[in-house]
């Protein structure tokens, strides 16, 4: 006997049942095929897989049959030699063979060591039938995405806020409270975007009116504030509850972000809605009984006359008060000036202007000229728009017309002194200047104007001098001239005032009314008066304009003409240059100052 | 499809059935529904300055609420493992779950005053819309799928698919043993393969091109069919059983691609609500942190 073949297979309750061929043979074959000495069922192992020769000297020869080798010892091969005596493992497919020496005799065990199949070998079915197999566990993912989100929204913001809370500036960069805006700052606060601390200085306090003054250092108070508690419309039941509950979450009442609210999206600032002034203003004088403001509630429907400020006595300085347009008010300028007949398109005013090159008549824009933004116009300037007409020049010599000094009344008497000192020829002179062409109607080619005196007695100074400042001569065309007692020189002419805003509570923008012609608005045409207000009234206002939530072409708010923190300038609209850079890093110094 | 799922419930006294849906004559689909409807007519109602958002007292009110109902939802976690009967049996606490759980899209979107961004806030929005979407997608697959999935059994159990695979992997091993080396590896490498491997997306997709019992049938079917044996030819026997497996694959495939789909929902639903009860602590102290 040179082998005993050993197989060992398992029942299913696991029990071993081993069976032993012995073989006296030197030679035995390992295959799948059922007549291999060794036969393995093994879809691993080939029909004939492998021949076991038992050498003269007692060694063992293994040689592969087929393609497929064997495993030695851990180790793939497809011929060894090995020694019984020392003992060796064999591997083909999923069966091993132990050999070993036992009473001279081969001993070779072979059993499968690895399940048949996948599907035989034990499996959690539990598993299998449910996801818990391939997806990480509920609980896992509960925490880990709890923890990640706890992490980069709550405790990373939050360190940034600490970390910076004493520093000047933030770096330029991303910070992670930044993922706790609500939405984007308006243009103007878009630099702060990345700067929380800018505003919002302290841990669960309230922003505060310090952190926007820290920047907007001009901004006053709308009025009094004792009044301005006074004037408030009482709240109604939702207000109440809004100011309980800020009470209660600390957030004083009155701040700038109550109106200016931020964090609404990119863009301009949100617009103060007129429902925001009319809460104080539709009935105002039933609170402030003692107030001079007329209430308003919307420019379409609730909005009193305008009462632009006007001159009523012209005097140094002169008397200004404001009226309603209704009351029809006349002003004070001091100066005299038909608009009538200077827009004339058939008079000799047309006449002289069409000889200048103004076109067929005189127009506004002729004498008013605007301001570099165009929203009002600059002061008459007499040299500029009315000298060309109304000369005062007095006498030629060579190309060069000398004239009086318009403005100046001492001035003028004193030229004229000089005129009559000087002598002849006197004759053709005085001819020149007092019979020179004098009113549009005794035009002459080529020849200048000069300044008309009426009538006169060439001869004399004084005649001259009374006569300029008299009915029918240059200065008083146009002045109110005061006259000195007989035998004096002092004549005088009137101060000019001329108005360049006379809506002082509310702003009025020429340039946003491009659109407009001037008569439109203005019934210059009709105007042979100076102390006539050309100005339009409220009606004719609201054929454009109505208020906030009217079908008007312009629905306006409060805000279009009037400013809360009312002062010289345009009130504030939401199209100021957004782009223009301010150091905005101020407001960041500024407040540390607030904090510390 | 939710009549389905509606109809699937306990017995009653009366006799009739009636599901979670259905519950007390839905009672909850109408508490919720007057919720969404004053919290709507309270939205076009109340004039906030200057638009809404969740910073007015209106929009504070709906969030409350809005986190209240969060946190009463996920008790259901809880809820769930105590039985109890009556009012507020987990037929009832269900109905309410459902029905208050989809009254907060109104109520949510509305605290959200439609304002959203890259932030803690949409986030915490986000994350709730996908939890109430998943619920939802959770209650029409229990309302259709059992039905199909029934069908595809057809009266067989999970374990008598799993032992029907192993008793043909044996007929296969035993089958294939005379079969020469190369068919034998077709064989054996159907037996070794795990035929339901693969992730998640395999198993909802129930697409298996790697299936190597597939490949084998085939190339079984196509020797067979250039080299005819008789009856008594052990690939004939081999072919015909990969065939049966193959069979049975689909089937359990099937099965298990359809309790995918009845099971994912929760891996979205419960993890979700963490990370969004997570998102509503970091949106909630935010706000008040930068008040």
């Amino acid at each position: 006997m040179s082998f005993l073949i050993r197989q060992i297979s398992r029942t299913s309750d696991g029990r071993e049942i081993i069976r032993a061929y012995p073989h006296d043979v030197r030679e035995i074959i390992i295959g799948r095929e059922a007549s291999c000495e060794i036969h393995l069922a093994d879809l691993a192992v080939e029909l004939r897989h492998a021949r076991l020769t038992l050498q003269a000297n007692g060694k063992l020869d293994v040689v592969a049959l087929a393609g497929n080798g064997f495993e030695v010892d851990g180790s793939k091969t497809s011929q060894a030699v090995i020694d019984p005596a020392g003992g060796s493992e064999l591997r083909f497919g999923s069966h091993l063979l132990v050999i070993s020496v036992d009473d001279g005799v081969v001993v070779i065990t072979a059993e499968r060591i690895e399940v048949l199949s996948d599907s035989t070998q034990e499996k959690d079915e539990i598993g299998l039938f449910t996801l818990r197999s391939i997806m990480p566990s509920r609980r896992l993912m509960a925490w880990a995405l709890s923890i990640i989100i706890l992490l980069a929204l709550l405790v990373w913001p939050i360190h940034t806020f600490y970390n910076y809370q004493n520093a000047e500036k933030r770096p330029a960069a991303f910070h992670a409270d930044s993922l706790w805006s609500s939405g984007s700052l308006s243009s103007p606060h878009a630099g702060l975007g990345m700067d929380c601390q800018s505003c919002h200085t302290e841990a669960f306090v309230a922003v505060s009116d310090s952190s926007c003054v820290s920047c907007h250092e001009d901004v006053h108070d709308h009025a009094d504030p004792k009044r301005l508690k006074l004037a408030k419309a009482p709240l109604n039941w939702d207000g109440k509850i809004s100011r309980k509950i800020a009470e209660t979450f600390s957030r004083p009442e009155g701040r700038c972000v109550e109106c200016h609210t931020e964090h609404e999206g990119a863009g301009p600032m949100e617009d103060t809605k007129q429902q925001f002034c009319s809460s104080c203003h539709t009935d105002m004088n039933k609170r402030l009984t003692d107030t001079k403001i007329a209430n308003a509630g919307d420019f379409g429907t609730a909005h009193p006359q305008f009462k632009p400020e006007v001159i009523t006595a012209n005097g140094s300085p002169p008397k200004r008060e404001r009226i309603s347009l209704d009351q029809k008010p006349l002003e004070d300028s001091g100066l005299k000036f038909p608009h009538d007949v200077h827009l004339s398109r058939t008079n000799g005013v047309a006449r002289m202007g069409q000889q200048f090159g103004f076109g067929q008549a005189l127009d506004c824009k002729d004498c008013h000229i605007k301001t570099p933004d165009g929203v009002q116009f600059q002061a008459i300037d007499m040299e500029q728009s009315c000298a060309m007409c109304h000369s005062l020049g007095i006498e030629k010599i060579g190309d060069t017309v000398r004239t009086l000094r318009h403005g100046d009344p001492k001035m003028v008497v004193a030229d004229l002194r000089a005129f009559y000192r000087a002598g002849g020829p006197y004759r053709v002179r005085t001819r020149q200047v007092m019979e020179g062409r004098k009113r549009p109607g005794s035009y002459a080619r080529s020849q200048p104007y000069y300044a008309y005196f009426g009538s006169v007695n060439y001869s004399r100074a004084d005649s001259a001098i009374r006569s300029v400042f008299s009915k029918g001569g240059a200065c008083y065309d146009c002045h109110t001239v005061i006259t000195p007692p007989a035998g004096s020189d002092n004549w005088q002419v009137q101060k000019v005032h001329q108005t360049s805003r006379f809506m002082m509570k509310g702003w009025f923008d020429h340039a946003a009314h491009d659109t407009e012609t001037c008569s439109s608005c203005h019934a210059a045409k009709k105007s042979g008066n100076a102390s006539e207000l050309l100005l339009p009234g409220i009606k004719t206002c609201r054929t454009c304009h109505g208020g906030e939530a009217s079908n008007a072409d312009v629905p306006s708010s409060c805000a279009m003409c009037h400013s809360f923190h009312a002062d010289d300038g345009a009130p504030w609209v939401p199209k100021f240059d957004m782009t223009r850079k301010r150091d905005l890093s101020k407001a960041r110094v500024e407040n540390i100052k607030v904090r510390t | 499809m939710a009549g389905r799922a509606a109809q699937s419930g306990r017995v009653r006294s009366d006799g009739t059935h009636e599901g979670f849906l259905r519950h007390e004559n839905f009672r909850w689909l109408k508490i919720a529904t007057m919720m969404s409807l004053l919290a709507l007519v309270s939205y076009l109602l109340i004039d906030v300055q200057p638009r809404h958002n969740g910073g007015s007292w209106f929009g504070y009110t709906l969030g409350t609420i809005g986190v209240l109902i969060i946190l009463w939802l996920s008790l259901i976690g809880i809820r769930k493992r105590k039985m109890s009967r009556g009012h507020w049996s987990l037929k009832a606490w269900t109905s309410a779950h459902v029905y208050l759980g989809l009254s907060l899209i109104v109520i949510a979107t509305l605290h959200t005053g439609f304002q959203l961004g890259w932030n803690v806030h949409t986030l915490a929005y986000v994350l709730m819309m996908i939890v109430i979407l998943s619920g939802v997608w959770g209650i029409s697959v229990y309302a259709t799928l059992p039905k199909v999935m029934s069908a595809n059994r057809d009266q067989t159990t999970e374990a008598q698919m799993l032992a029907s695979l192993r008793s043909i992997d044996r007929q296969l091993h035993d089958a294939a043993q005379p079969l020469d080396q190369n068919h034998a590896e077709l064989v054996r490498s159907s037996l070794d393969q795990d035929p339901f491997g693969g992730g998640i997306i395999r198993r909802m997709a129930n697409r298996y091109a790697t299936c190597k019992t597939r490949q084998a049938h085939d190339e079984i079917l196509v020797i067979m069919g250039s080299q005819p044996g008789g009856k008594d030819d052990p690939l004939e026997k081999v072919g015909s059983l990969l065939g049966r497996k193959r069979a049975i694959l689909a089937r359990t495939r099937k099965h298990l691609q359809l309790k995918a789909m009845l099971e994912i929902w929760l891996y979205l639903h419960v993890p979700l609500t963490f990370a969004l009860i997570a998102a509503l602590v970091a949106h909630i102290v935010s706000v008040f942190f930068y008040w």
